[in-house]
């Protein structure tokens, strides 16, 4: 047993501190996969009670402390970049209410997106936000890194619907910042805002208090397909528009469409065609009147087979596609980067076509899903991390893709976080009197940068 | 992966209106009307409007949510980025134009409702949304026991998406529901069959009116926060003692007015003092434009003198 190990079990009982090597395998990587940071142990706190005790003691160990739910984080988020120990909150997964009449509900950190899902559905409400890691990721992860999914557009990201969030600092002091009614609480100032996305770099949560929405009575989706990328953001251009307000509106570039149709998940969509995905909904007297209009409307654009449905079965066809492009991504390549830039809608074409121009020339395939409605781009460049020299061909790509995105007046990051994956792009964001606000948060609440060292600034380094 | 250099200078946002992502930048001291005159011609508004008289920096600065935070969410949801000026005089640039993001930690929420303690707004990037053309005002009428079956009825429907406003109005003795719409002109008949349908059910008088524009009610002197069952109870309890109250139904938002006069701050201080144990236990807040802000706690002093310091430049 390492020294470490030994402090820890001071600190938690017997069975919740993993130090083998093989457990610890498991908690090396995040969903990004290609980098691997082993950490020096793992604890389990069974409950806040427990958590709050670890973190009492873990000032006096010395080492990085990194929270981490279920690891699907895809931005180099909850790793051990700098060794350390991880905590895992799978523990403290009690929903513990649901108020219909308020809107409101209170679950702990651990509880998964999909559990929530399953026990608002009884009570006619939902929780919206939804990334795609939903059967697997929590709560936890989910405002860490202020996570959003396909039906963000109209409905928001996670920071439009937590009211509160209970965190417990690196000196044991518990604190609520806010509650089931959203505001300061007793608080002068809205202290909750730095905790939604702060990536577990001031403080581990224990429980939030999230808004919820009446569920929409009636859902349709369309899948439109087109030849080319001017085509489909002319009709990206006329959605975001439209007074039916669509929910979703995601793309699947010809590359990706080519993925899938050489699949064992073939639809049967045209080759070298672009997908346009989208979803309106509400009460079926509204919803049904704009079908036409919006089937129309795509088609206006330039689509010759809109096909679209509001029954569940075949919703589910037309979603395969899309679905399936992401699975897909890592049985094709052992490798692959997934960047998460926002850019204005405009920009569309002229920053894909630069993906497609520098992921050809430096010979690595690129294929982009993403959340067209956003302007939220996700390109998937597949590579080899074996291979010498793919990684840094990657990275330059991405390099030269953020200061595009960001000479075009776009954003690093949508939804993910920025993590270490993207830590190094931060000064093309931040001037020097924004950056120096920036670094004033961790300042005040983990002035030593023991919680997830190395993440969001990359040399945001601790020192013992 | 090579070091990037730091940048030398603030990247700030230049005016702009960006018609396909229906992002405007302007100045904090514009109004309603300079908001239309950009977005109308593209079809765009912004629909967080509380008073067409003043700037979007007093409304702002007034309360946290409009009646049509209840479709679109509250300010803080609706303006993305802010170029703000810091006490030293330097101007910052805060959030994106982009709809959503989650580069680095969220300022922009942080600062956008915390008065003038950490510097001021110079300018707003807006998030508009389309302007479907038709706007349908309803009022609904009749015991206050009716009434919140109404809101009940309004609020826990697939319907409640779709409704700009359902406010509950206390006046005196007199309560109505006020509920907004904005469609399509061809949607509105679906509209008031479902309003009347609402009416019928919740066994309140209902009267419809096309209105253009839409009716604001002015800045409140006092705004509280709480949960959205509990506001309509609130709003009549302080109406006996205020002259309106506009109680933001979905939001758990109390806009209340009260006379005119110069102890109004202290009249608005003792009229929350029997509310703020439930309130504050709630994670609620309430807050004056009449009265500087509660003074911090003890533990909060101490990260706040960390974040001056870097406001200041030290």
């Amino acid at each position: 047993m390492s020294l470490l190990s030994f402090h820890l079990q001071r600190l938690l009982p017997r069975g919740r501190v993993l130090d083998s090597p093989a457990q610890l395998a498991g908690y090396a990587s995040d969903a990004l996969g290609y980098k691997s940071y082993r950490p020096d142990a793992v604890v389990i706190p069974a409950d806040a009670e427990e958590l709050v005790g670890f973190m009492k003691g873990a000032r006096q160990l010395g080492v990085p402390v990194i929270l981490r739910g279920a690891g699907t984080s895809l931005s180099g988020g909850p790793v051990a970049a700098q060794g350390g120990v991880i905590v895992h909150s799978s523990g403290l997964k009690r929903i513990r209410e649901i108020n219909v009449e308020g809107f409101w509900c209170e679950v702990e950190c651990g509880v998964g997106l999909n559990e929530l899902d399953a026990a608002l559905k009884p009570h006619g409400v939902f929780y919206p936000p939804d990334p795609s890691s939903g059967p697997v990721c929590t709560l936890g992860g989910n405002v860490a890194s202020n996570a959003g999914g396909a039906h963000c557009f109209r409905y928001g990201v996670t920071s439009n619907y937590v009211l509160g969030v209970e965190v417990v600092l690196l000196d044991g002091s518990v604190h609520r910042f806010g509650g089931p009614a959203g505001g300061r609480g007793p608080w002068r100032e809205d202290w909750k805002r730095f905790m939604i996305g702060s990536e577990g770099t001031l403080g581990a949560f224990t429980r939030f208090w999230l808004r919820l929405l009446p569920v929409p009575e009636k859902v349709w989706t369309f899948r439109a397909t087109y030849p080319d990328l001017r085509s489909i953001e002319a009709a990206i251009h006329a959605l975001v528009a439209h007074s039916s307000y669509p929910a979703a509106i995601e793309l699947l570039d010809p590359r990706g469409v080519a993925m899938v149709e050489s699949s064992q998940m073939a639809v049967g969509l045209p080759k070298g065609s672009f997908m346009l995905l989208m979803e309106i909904d509400g009460p079926a007297a509204l919803v049904d009147a704009r079908v036409e209009p919006v089937a129309e409307l795509l088609r206006k654009a330039g689509s010759r087979d809109v096909v679209f449905s509001d029954e569940d079965a075949i919703r589910q066809k037309l979603w395969k596609a899309r679905k399936a492009a992401g699975g897909l991504l890592g049985q094709l390549s052992p490798d692959y980067v997934v960047q998460d830039a926002v850019i204005p809608k405009r920009a569309l074409a002229e920053v894909l076509q630069l993906v497609y121009d520098e992921a050809d020339a430096a010979g690595i395939r690129a294929v982009n899903i993403f959340h067209a409605g956003d302007g939220n781009l996700h390109p998937n460049f597949l590579f080899d991390s074996r291979v010498p020299g793919e990684l840094e061909k990657v990275e330059l790509i991405s390099e030269r893709l953020m200061r595009r995105v960001i000479e075009v007046g776009g954003t690093l990051s949508g939804e993910h976080g920025i993590g270490n994956d993207k830590a190094a792009y931060m000064p093309l964001v931040f001037g020097p009197d924004s950056m120096r606000l920036q670094w004033a948060v961790p300042a005040a609440f983990n002035p030593t940068h023991q919680l997830n060292p190395l993440k969001v600034f990359g040399n945001r380094c601790f020192t013992a | 992966m090579k070091t990037i250099a730091p940048m030398q200078t603030e990247r700030l946002f230049t005016p702009f209106l960006d018609s396909v992502d229906g992002t405007l930048c302007l100045p904090a001291s514009a109004t309603a009307a300079d908001i239309d005159a950009q977005a109308a011609a593209h079809r765009l508004r912004f629909p967080l409007i509380l008073d067409a008289t003043v700037t979007l920096h007093e409304q702002v600065a007034a309360t946290t949510h409009a009646p049509a935070s209840c479709r679109f969410g509250p300010y803080c949801d609706n303006i993305l980025g802010i170029n703000w000026r810091l006490p030293s005089g330097r101007i910052a640039r805060i959030g994106e134009r982009v709809v959503k993001t989650t580069t680095g930690y969220d300022w922009l929420r942080f600062l956008l409702h915390s008065g003038r303690r950490f510097g001021e707004p110079v300018d707003y990037v807006l998030r508009l949304r389309p302007d479907c053309g038709f706007h349908l005002e309803a009022r609904f009428d009749g015991e206050i026991a009716a009434l919140r079956n109404c809101v009940h009825r309004l609020l826990h429907s697939g319907w409640m998406h779709w409704w700009d406003a359902v406010d509950f109005i206390a006046e005196g003795a007199s309560v109505w529901v006020r509920v907004a719409i904005h469609c399509p002109p061809g949607e509105a008949r679906i509209f008031a069959a479902q309003l009347t349908g609402i009416a019928s059910e919740s066994q309140v008088r209902l009267t419809l009116q096309d209105s253009r524009p839409p009716s604001f009610d002015g800045l409140p002197d006092m705004v509280i926060k709480t949960t959205p069952d509990r506001a309509i109870g609130l709003a009549g309890e302080l109406a006996r003692e205020a002259v309106r109250c506009v109680a933001l139904c979905y939001n758990g938002v109390v806009h209340v007015h009260l006379n005119a006069g110069e102890d109004i701050g202290e009249r608005a201080h003792a009229l929350m003092q029997p509310h703020l144990g439930e309130l504050h236990a709630l994670g609620g807040d309430w807050l004056s434009r009449w009265l500087p802000a509660t003074p911090p706690t003890v533990t909060e002093s101490q990260w706040i003198e960390t974040l001056e310091q870097a406001i200041h430049g030290s």
